[in-house]
């Protein structure tokens, strides 16, 4: 009858000695974990606990799972096979000791036996062969491929990188030793007890080919030698995981479990203590410090950040793990603004969301960011540009610091006179936005969108001189008052109209008015244009004389796609113009930020740049075989990349467009 | 020491001007007012001091539209008291009007250092500085873009063309036109600003009887009225040249 004894060649004591280790382990273990959430707790209240049947699928699907994760395909196979391989040998390593030492020892019978026992046995002999390879995957990317987004790019972080070399390195050698040694263990035990079943460990019975010659006692007391490293290797991993890397198996489920729930574009308000926001680490919230204590410093963030791809100072990674260490550096006397975080790291963020869009452990840097950024903003730390243009919206409501009475001046040629919503009822509420109201570049394709709603018969109207910057990027910004002040502005003035829904040209405006106006009691549809051009499309209402035969690319607003998921109705609609659509490989929710958002825009250049996001950009679309043209949907966009395009000097192989512009051409 | 800034409201550019129909003045219906730039510098040099030096700040202007909001923005800058002088500010309060009226205030709030800015798009005379020391009988420095006190006295940096500074000590009390402070007025969250609309208390103190004598009188206020159109000539090159011998023969010169 195949069947293991678990403890074969090990004397009593060596039995009763691992129960004591592993007791200690456990007690170690424990510590470790509860010094975590003592300093986690010191941060701000935050609640988390609501929508829990959602929390445990994100954790099922990104922490088991391991979705996000593999989306890198190397780094996917790499960590899964880790993954799994740990917790199948674990898992069997756990059911051994309970066959042997409860069930069998307490109440006489053991489960491992027969089939079941070579199943076992095949099984963890595959999941160890997996293990290794994931580790051989892992020291082959880290130690040769080198990836840069794995390496240190500041000098502070340079000095913290011996404790992080060590730091993977420990993980790497303690896991490979303790699946060799297991294997060894089993080798050594098939060679002396020659069972008839041991081809079905095919590792374990190779290994012991090599040992047959040796013979005993040489075999038993390597194989005692062995097990005792093996189960010494083990109990130092388990009671080391919170003090190393290995503490993401607890902290990464965590923070997925505890993730922001709520819609992407909605942004957590500003916390409305004493502080007004993150003056030091304990002005984070509990969340917030989890977040730093998850990175497992994968680089994803970096390699997606347009900040970073500029050569701007800021990398997501290197601030979260600046973050992490401040946490737990009491000697030092750093301060978190400064010492720890420069202003120009928070301010080169673009609020783009690709780091916290590929985050694997869900770790959510914009929060993080925006809440230095409010207290920058609250001590009055702004460049003269954002501080002019901060005024300005205070003042005037616009960003162009122009007056309110100009910003439906664009509408003039306008035949017949767009609805003034604040006087007749409309179905749709067209919330124009500053760039579209405002830009001389952008003044004539805001009559053409006039032109397209009213050639669909779209019962619409605006806000005209009652209208005021929606307050999204204000917001990002960090001035979280000036947002309020806004908000109310909006909403006053909307609550006087009679409407639907409300459309809008700007992704920046369409996704606070969607996801933070709520709070205000906006419960209206909010649609943005191009979602709308869709549905008119599909329902028949809008059709198209002109059939374009154009080769064109498109670009994913941020504030369309990442924060609001919508892909598809701008691709729809540029196919039914006829548009052949090319996509750039960076499209979808990996598009590359133009570089305005969050307030950028707003901002002086900073001095560090080397290749602007949007030159980048535009180089990407111009690289594109036989397109003629950038199509985007955001105004911003636009005024940055027809600016990139002269500056990159491409003029001659690329146009920029706004969807708009190709829909009224077709019409 | 008790320093006292100064801020007047000046016709914001941002709306297009117009001129009222006694064609004298401007069009106040579509006034929009605005902080004068030059008191929003007097404002922060003043505040500035105090953060160095340690003094009480006082902030005072005219009880019109916009008032509260420079006053509340100073408050959450940090000035200890802010008053808004209440009366009749309408059309025919000119500068020495206001400057005698005002130093009466001055005078009870025992100023030892009144910032002003240096002139305002509304008097770019510049005379509102000199007209205050002349009537509170105190020293005046114009031009003034830095200042310190040292020993009951100020020193106060002023620049010259040719970028040269002048540094000079003033005895106190005394008064200072400020054409820019130290640094930029500096931004002030609205969340602060709200903050000091509950916790700030604007004072008000009615201004004395408004004395018009030696104030100018505005005859005409009037747009620049646009010169000829320059005539651009088209046609061939021939064509140009006979139309410009024309042209010369009917002024003459040919």
């Amino acid at each position: 009858m195949p069947f293991r004894e678990t403890f074969w060649n090990i004397p009593h004591w060596a039995e009763i000695g691992q129960y004591v280790l592993g007791l200690l382990t456990i007690l170690v273990f424990a510590y470790g974990v509860f010094r975590r959430v003592k300093r986690w707790r010191m941060g701000k209240p935050e609640k988390r606990l609501d929508r829990i049947g959602e929390r445990l699928w994100s954790v099922l699907v990104d922490a088991f799972g391991q979705v996000r994760t593999a989306q890198d395909a190397y780094a996917g196979i790499m960590h899964l096979t880790i993954f799994w391989g740990m917790v199948a040998l674990f898992i069997g390593t756990a059911l051994a000791t309970v066959d042997w030492d409860v069930t069998h020892l307490f109440f006489g019978f053991q489960f491992l036996i027969n089939g079941a026992y070579i199943l076992y046995e095949l099984i963890l002999d595959i999941f160890g062969v997996l293990l290794l390879i994931g580790l051989g995957m892992a020291v082959y990317r880290r130690y040769f491929i080198r990836p840069s987004r794995l390496q240190s790019a500041t000098a502070w972080q340079k000095a913290l990188t011996q404790n992080f070399d060590r730091d993977d390195a420990y993980a790497l050698v303690m896991l490979t030793l303790i699946t060799l040694s297991g294997y060894f263990v089993e080798g050594l035990r098939i060679a002396v007890s020659k069972p008839e079943w041991a081809p079905w460990s095919p590792v374990g019975n190779a290994l012991a080919s090599w040992f047959i010659a040796t013979g005993d006692p040489t075999n038993r007391t390597l194989h005692l030698t062995l097990w005792t490293i093996h189960i010494l290797v083990a109990f130092v991993l388990i009671a080391s995981i919170p003090f190393t890397k290995l503490f993401h198996i607890l902290a990464a489920p965590l923070n997925i479990f505890f993730c922001t729930i709520q819609p992407a574009g909605t942004l957590i308000a500003a916390r409305n203590d004493d502080q007004i926001g993150v003056k030091e680490w304990r002005d984070f919230s509990w969340k917030q410090l989890l977040d730093f204590e998850a990175c497992v410093r994968c680089g994803r963030c970096q390699d997606n950040c347009p900040a970073f791809a500029s050569g701007a100072s800021l990398s997501p990674r290197n601030l979260i793990i600046s973050l992490k260490t401040h946490l737990w550096d009491t000697s030092s006397g750093h301060k978190l603004h400064g010492d720890v975080i420069s202003s120009k790291e928070l301010w080169a963020c673009t609020s783009c969301r690709a780091c916290v869009q590929v985050c694997p452990v869900y770790v959510d840097h914009l929060a993080s960011i925006i809440d230095m950024r409010r207290y920058l903003v609250n001590e009055g730390e702004v460049d003269a540009l954002l501080q002019k243009t901060l005024a300005n919206l205070g003042r005037y409501g616009n960003s162009f610091g122009q007056s309110e009475r100009m910003r439906a001046k664009w509408t003039q040629p306008i035949q017949p006179v767009i609805k003034d919503a604040r006087k007749e009822a409309v179905e749709y509420l067209w919330f124009v936005g500053d760039y579209a109201s405002y830009h001389v570049m952008f003044s004539d394709i805001t009559r053409k969108t006039a032109q397209v709603f009213q050639k669909a018969d779209l019962n619409f109207g605006i806000l005209y001189d009652a209208e005021r910057n929606t307050g999204n990027d204000v917001r990002r910004v960090g001035e979280e008052g000036l947002f309020e002040s806004l908000v109310e502005k909006n909403t006053a003035a909307m609550d006087k109209c009679k409407y639907n829904a409300i459309i809008t040209t700007d992704p920046h405006s369409y996704n606070t008015l969607k996801n933070e106006y709520s709070a205000n009691g906006n419960h209206r549809l909010v649609f943005h244009y191009t979602e709308l051009l869709d549905q008119l499309i599909a329902s028949g209402k809008l059709q198209f004389n002109r059939k374009l035969d154009y080769r064109v690319t498109y670009h994913d607003p941020c504030y369309l796609g990442r924060y609001n998921g919508i892909y598809d109705a701008p691709r729809r609609v540029i196919r039914a113009l006829g548009c052949d659509l090319i996509e750039m490989p960076r499209h979808g929710d990996r598009a590359f930020c133009c570089g305005a958002g969050g307030g950028k825009i707003w901002m002086e250049e900073q001095p560090d740049v080397k290749e602007r996001p949007a030159e980048s950009r535009v180089r990407e679309a111009a690289g594109m075989s036989g397109v003629s043209t950038l199509v985007t949907t955001c105004p911003k966009d636009l005024v940055m990349f027809r600016d990139a395009v002269k500056t990159a000097g491409l003029e001659e192989k690329i146009l920029v467009k706004d969807l708009i512009e190709l829909v009224h051409e077709a019409l | 020491m008790n320093i006292v800034a100064l801020f007047k409201l000046v016709p914001d550019l941002v709306e297009e001007l117009e001129i009222d129909q006694n064609g004298t003045a401007l069009n106040t219906d579509f006034l929009r007012l605005i902080i004068n730039e030059f008191d929003d510098h007097a404002i922060e040099q003043a505040i500035l001091l105090k953060e160095r030096s340690g003094a009480r700040v006082s902030v005072l202007g005219p009880d019109i539209e916009g008032a509260d909001d420079v006053l509340y923005t100073a408050a959450s800058k940090g000035a200890d008291q802010v008053i808004k002088l209440t009366g009749d500010f309408q059309g025919k309060a000119n500068n020495h009007a206001m400057a005698r009226a005002v130093a009466s205030t001055l005078k009870e709030l025992q100023a030892d250092l009144i910032l002003t800015g240096v002139q305002a798009n509304t008097d770019l005379d510049g005379s509102m500085g000199a007209l205050l020391a002349e009537y509170l009988d105190m020293p005046y420095v114009g031009y003034v873009s830095g200042v310190n006190t040292v020993d009951g006295k100020v020193v106060a940096r002023k620049e010259y063309p040719g970028g040269l500074v002048a540094e000079m000590e003033i005895k106190l009390p005394a008064v200072l036109g400020i054409q820019a402070a130290e640094q930029p007025p500096r931004y002030v969250a609205v969340s602060k600003v709200r903050q000091a609309m509950k916790t700030a208390t604007i004072e008000e103190r009615p201004l004395a009887e408004a004395d018009l004598s030696g104030g100018s009188t505005i005859h005409r206020m009037f747009k620049p009225e646009a010169g000829t159109r320059a005539e651009m000539i088209e046609g061939s090159a021939d064509e140009v040249a006979a139309r410009l011998v024309g042209i010369f023969k009917e002024i003459g010169v040919l």
